[in-house]
Formats: C-alpha cells, sequence, structure tokens
C-alpha cells in the first residue's frame, strides 16, 4: 500500500486561487443545449421574467460549467496530456482520472448578468484497493457566491484515480 | 397547486442515447478538456476503455432533469448527492428513473437512478425537493 507519497499528501488542504465567472445568456443557453433543456427561461428573457425572473435563469447544475472554467481555462502548457489541467491533478502514479461521487446544495439560483465566484479546496486524498489496482480518491469542495454575496451552491466533489 | 407525489411514486423513465455530438456540446460548454470525452484513440489505447466515456456530470444532470420535468413547478430542488457506479460508453442507451423514499412536512427526496438498457446501474443518486 502507499501510492499516496509525501510529496503529493502536501497537496491536501490546498486552496486554490478564487475565480470569478461573468455568465452571459450564451453561456446559459449553450449549457441548457448541451443537456437537452427546453424550457424558454433558459434562453428567452421575456419568458424569464414571465415566471418571475429579472432575466434568463441558469439551468440548475450550471455551476459545474462555472467550477470547470475556474480549473481549466489556462494556457495549454498548463494541462496534462489527458486533458486535465495540471493544477487539479497531484503527484501520482495513478493518472487515470474518472468522476465519483458529488454532493450538491442548491441557494439562490444563476441569472444572466450575475458574478459567480467559486473558491475551492483540495480537501483531502485517501487510498482503496480496486479490483485492478490501486484507487486514489481526490476530495474537492467548492462554494459559489454572486455578486451580492448571496450562497448560490456548495459542491462537495470527489475525483477517483486509476 | 397540486400535491407533491407520495412514497413509492415513480417518475416516467426518461431515455437517453447521447450521441458523439452531444457528449462534445457538453464538454465545450463546460470547457470540459478531458479526453477521454472526444478523442477516441486515446480513450482506447491510453485509458484501456472501449469507446468514449459518457460525462459522469452529465448523467447527473439527466438525474435532475429526470426529476424536475416530473415534479415542474410544485417543487424546487435543495440539494442532490449521486454517485457512478459503472462506466457508461458512446451508444448506451441509458433508462433514467426516480422513486419517492420519503416525504416531509416541507417536501419530498427521491431516489434517482441512470441504468443501461442491460440493467447495469451506471449512477445513482437522492435529490430532496422542497414545496413552492
Amino acid at each position: 500500500m502507499g501510492v499516496i507519497t509525501e510529496e503529493a499528501r502536501l497537496w491536501a488542504n490546498r486552496e486554490y486561487p478564487s475565480f470569478d465567472f461573468e455568465v452571459t445568456a450564451t453561456d446559459i443557453a449553450k449549457f441548457a443545449h448541451a443537456t437537452g433543456e427546453t424550457n424558454p427561461i433558459h434562453f428567452d428573457k421575456e419568458a424569464a421574467r414571465a415566471s418571475g425572473y429579472p432575466d434568463v435563469i441558469a439551468p440548475t447544475l450550471f455551476t459545474y460549467v462555472v467550477r470547470m472554467h475556474a480549473s481549466a481555462l489556462v494556457p495549454v502548457d498548463q494541462l496534462e496530456p489527458d486533458g486535465s489541467p495540471s493544477a487539479d491533478v497531484p503527484p501520482l502514479p495513478t493518472r487515470r482520472a474518472m468522476a465519483g461521487e458529488t454532493k450538491v446544495v442548491l441557494g439562490v439560483p444563476v441569472l444572466a448578468g450575475d458574478t459567480i465566484t467559486v473558491t475551492k479546496l483540495l480537501a483531502e486524498m485517501y487510498e482503496k484497493e480496486g479490483r485492478s489496482g490501486p484507487l486514489v480518491f481526490v476530495e474537492m469542495e467548492f462554494t459559489f457566491t454572486n455578486q451580492r454575496g448571496e450562497l448560490v451552491a456548495r459542491e462537495n466533489f470527489t475525483r477517483i484515480y486509476r | 397547486m397540486s400535491a407533491l407525489p407520495e412514497v413509492g411514486a415513480e417518475a416516467p423513465i426518461q431515455v437517453r442515447t447521447p450521441t458523439a455530438l452531444d457528449l462534445f456540446m457538453f464538454s465545450a460548454s463546460a470547457w470540459l478538456l478531458h479526453r477521454i470525452h472526444y478523442d477516441t484513440p486515446f480513450t482506447v489505447e491510453h485509458e484501456g476503455h472501449p469507446g468514449l466515456l459518457i460525462h459522469g456530470p452529465l448523467q447527473g444532470v439527466y438525474l435532475v432533469q429526470t426529476a424536475e420535468r416530473w415534479l415542474g413547478d410544485r417543487a424546487r430542488l435543495v440539494s442532490i448527492d449521486y454517485r457512478h457506479l459503472a462506466p457508461a460508453y458512446l451508444g448506451d442507451e441509458l433508462q433514467c428513473g426516480g422513486t419517492v423514499s420519503a416525504t416531509y412536512e416541507e417536501g419530498i427526496e427521491v431516489e434517482l437512478w441512470v441504468r443501461k438498457s442491460d440493467g447495469t446501474l451506471t449512477t445513482s443518486g437522492k435529490a430532496r425537493f422542497v414545496k413552492r
């Protein structure tokens, strides 16, 4: 046992710089089309207003778009060969990444025109023996707030390296 | 305002069979650069998969949509937890469903799942909704 080296362990409790995402109606429409949403409140300002929102509203899990940009909107030389942002990948012998578990608590919705600030913490790492060798679990914590300081979402996400 | 469903009530099953175009659009909309969702030679030769992977977070969206399309304006999602249990690949037909597992004064809890047509569970989750 022990694929998590001392060097990798130093990545635990690592806080990343916060990232601001200025949300446009275009960003919302892209994600909505990509996920097969058809409700006009995601595309049409008038439809959103008729439902009581001041502008188009993002689909529920739009915060995923925000946190991916926070990680991956970097120069190409800061990406791993598999496309992962290098800053997200602790020095582990297990390099193949997969999504594990996600826990999201929702606050106020995201609207076009919002600026969403995401803070990000690599909380901890642990390993288990899988069928095909060691698995390393990396737990991330994200907090999303809008320009008024209101909580939009908290997310705990576990990435698995095999 | 109609009442929320009772324990045991089931959401209509939604069948989703994402194409390569759907996978690309999801990656592009999120600026998700991971090759296992668009680069087939890399995914097969370097990562040992039989084909492109359907994103875990896209399956998370399917869970949310299955419940939201069912409950409509009756309830608002306040939290969701989900885990990926087996990989889903381009070409797989995914069936998405859910069952009310608990009711509360303020709302309901719904167990949600994504299965392949052979029955393999790929994603399983639990969501809490409150009445609007």
